[in-house]
């Protein structure tokens, strides 16, 4: 029991009478008005549907996934959509691993009402067979860092999720109408869910009896307080939900003085969402953009590759016979320079057995100069594409290294690359197995 | 276990970072002295390694210790400690100084304490004390007076705010000559503070602007520099000034 006792988060006379006394002045303790938020990043992961939103301290993860399922009987022709909550024993002292706390659980019913209350998910376009399959949507969020105000971070979360989740494309065919066939996201893509709005979820919490409020509380403000309050409003103004919890009561002008106040910032979180949403979705696309596979191979390959060709064409000069003339003149000199380049870059990845491009065999006088000038003029072309490198590196060669790369671009077109062969096998065991979840 | 030549010499490591599994000295080299270890290091029969990743630091003639920065707080001899009481027993006071386990604060503890004038310290009470026992093992011990019996400062601190910090932002605090953030903030706010070496800082001030001026200052200071520390000051007092 000692143990427990050490190890949780207390409150001390001071912190509370301190927090009190400032906000008679209207300070809080961070430094910041009473109705400003904190700073919100909303980021998203490698996968669709996946978001982090860091709100000051608070930190909180979604990830959205679908699954066909049997729909509910009294709702055969709509979708499901439910929410988990997972609170991290990492996140605060006081939240144990297991079942979900009393916290827990209203944290997942405010998120849920304000979704699912006020129809902002379409349901109906969820169905694929009524009464027979749907969509089932499962949100999960997990707690990571408890800085106070849990709800409107997870809310936040949620919402982005939400807005960046796919769902592969399915349609009813096969023998008998009746089968469900699920696209492959490879063949068509995934369909984004169809959202109606966003339900925002402000929370508020009390202090001198209801006289000041005070918006999105950190962890000691709402220690000090108890008194909270969530509202779910969307930017049309319509209420979603709301949720009082705490000892004290409120005044019903208070609930309409948080209305108010709630639907002004609702708008600005929005706009904040579908910022965030917008710039990712554009990142995608952009990285949807089916690219040179030479430009792809050259950006992953470069050192490895450099030291491989190194020693092949060293051993190379040793066995091979010399086929030039060891006396070359400048322009095939370049053009050596070129398949050196072509070859070196290509080797492990865009290595053909049976393309007609051997490897440039040189006379062993020129050899280092060119293995030099390769590996740099490999770097400089990754320099160009990465702007992350040193730009101060190898200036001087950048200029020549212009010259190579369009000459080496255009031989490169020809061959088909193993690593082209390889990667589409890759993608669609990965979305098959979760087309099938 | 292979000793890195590197670590002959005694004094190479002095100051600088150390990961665990640095070995620091070779006592087969060093014969005929007494070397006392502090915290985060550990003798491994002929050479003496690192546990605990952090700066090495030496206080001559003799004494070697790794600085750490972390959360928690380990509890050591004769570091002060801002504590929060927990609950009171018949004989002591159970206090909380985020370490694993809850400190004792004994109800005598204190300058002329006596059964009769046993101090009233409800849940919550801050109080600012002396670790006077502490293994790894048992529960730590803290006293309110300093060794000769006299209240000195310790005791109960009442008003102000308490946050919380790094061990190793406590231990800058602390350093003298004075840290930089808390002398450019004493040059325009008047203020006292308090702080832990258990990572926690109580500040007290006239206006609670004040305070809570000087509060972000020192939890915004952890990673800065000495110059970065004063211009951040600055620009927070002259902020505080427009406004």
């Amino acid at each position: 029991m000692e143990q427990r006792w050490a190890n949780t988060w207390r409150l001390t006379i001071n912190e509370k009478q301190f927090i009190e006394e400032a906000l008679r002045s209207e300070i809080r303790v961070d430094g910041r008005r009473l109705y400003d938020y904190r700073r919100l990043t909303i980021k998203f992961g490698r996968e669709d549907g996946s978001s982090e939103v860091q709100l000051g301290e608070t930190h909180v993860m979604a990830f959205v996934t679908g699954q066909l399922m049997q729909p509910y009987r009294d709702r055969p022709n709509e979708g499901t959509l439910a929410i988990f909550t997972e609170f991290s024993p990492m996140a605060d002292p006081s939240f144990e691993p297991g079942r979900p706390g009393e916290a827990a659980i209203e944290l997942g019913r405010v998120i849920d009402r304000g979704l699912r209350e006020s129809r902002a998910v379409d349901m109906e376009s969820l169905c694929v067979v009524a009464g027979k399959s749907v969509w089932a949507i499962r949100v999960d969020l997990h707690i990571i860092d408890n800085g106070g105000n849990l709800i409107d971070a997870a809310n936040i979360a949620a919402l982005a999720a939400l807005s960046t989740f796919r769902r592969p494309e399915c349609s009813v065919g096969g023998d008998d109408s009746q089968e469900i066939i699920v696209h492959d996201p490879e063949v068509r893509d995934p369909i984004p869910l169809t959202i109606h709005h966003f339900p925002i979820a402000v929370t508020f919490a009390f202090f001198h009896e209801g006289n000041t409020l005070v918006m999105d509380p950190h962890y000691k403000e709402e220690a000090v307080s108890g008194v909270r309050m969530t509202v779910t409003v969307n930017s049309n103004g319509d209420v979603c939900a709301i949720q009082k919890a705490g000892g004290e009561g409120i005044v019903s002008g208070d609930v309409m003085r948080c209305l108010r106040i709630a639907s002004l910032k609702a708008s600005e979180m929005t706009t904040k969402i579908k910022e965030a949403v917008e710039t990712y979705n554009a990142e995608v696309a952009l990285k949807k953009v089916k690219r040179h596979p030479s430009l792809i191979a050259q950006k992953i390959t470069v050192p490895d590759v450099e030291m491989k060709e190194a020693s092949f064409q060293k051993t190379k000069k040793l066995n091979a016979d010399m086929e030039n003339s060891p006396n070359q003149t400048s322009t095939s000199l370049t053009i050596t320079k070129d398949r050196d380049a072509n070859a070196s870059i290509g080797r492990p990845l865009n290595w053909d057995p049976y393309s007609s491009s051997a490897p440039a065999i040189v006379s062993s006088s020129t050899l280092p100069e060119l293995v030099g000038t390769s590996k740099e003029s490999n770097e400089d072309q990754m320099m160009q594409r990465d702007e992350e490198y040193d730009p101060s590196l190898k200036n001087d060669q950048i200029a020549s290294a212009t010259g190579v790369s369009s000459e080496f671009h255009q031989q490169n077109s020809p061959p088909k690359s193993l690593k082209d062969a390889v990667k589409p096998k890759h993608k669609r065991k990965k979305n098959a197995e979760r087309g099938a979840r | 276990m292979d000793v890195d030549t590197r670590n002959m010499t005694p004094t190479n490591l002095v100051d600088k970072i150390v990961v665990p599994g640095d070995v620091v000295l070779d006592l087969t080299k060093m014969e005929n002295q007494t070397i006392k270890l502090g915290s985060g290091l550990r003798q491994d029969c002929d050479c003496v390694s690192v546990m605990q990743a952090g700066k090495l630091r030496l206080s001559k003639p003799n004494k070697y210790w790794v600085e750490s920065s972390q959360k928690r707080y380990v509890p050591s001899l004769e570091d002060t400690v801002l504590g929060i009481v927990v609950e009171h027993r018949s004989d002591n006071f159970l206090v909380d100084i985020k370490a694993p386990n809850l400190a004792f604060l004994p109800v005598l503890a204190f300058e002329g304490g006596t059964r009769r004038n046993i101090p009233k310290f409800e849940t919550g009470t801050l109080i600012y004390a002396r670790v006077v026992k502490a293994n790894g093992i048992m529960n730590p011990e803290l006293s309110c007076t300093d060794a000769s019996g006299k209240a000195a400062e310790f005791g109960q601190l009442k008003n102000g705010y308490m946050f919380e910090t790094s061990t190793g932002l406590a231990r800058m605090l602390l350093s003298s000559p004075t840290c930089p953030v808390l002398e450019a903030l004493g040059k325009k706010i008047s203020f006292e503070t308090a702080v832990g070496l258990n990572g926690r800082v109580w500040v007290n001030a006239s206006s609670p602007d004040d305070v809570i001026l000087v509060s972000n200052a020192i939890t915004r200071s952890e990673f800065l520099s000495g110059t970065q520390q004063r211009i951040m000051a600055e620009k927070l007092l002259e902020r505080l000034e427009k406004s």
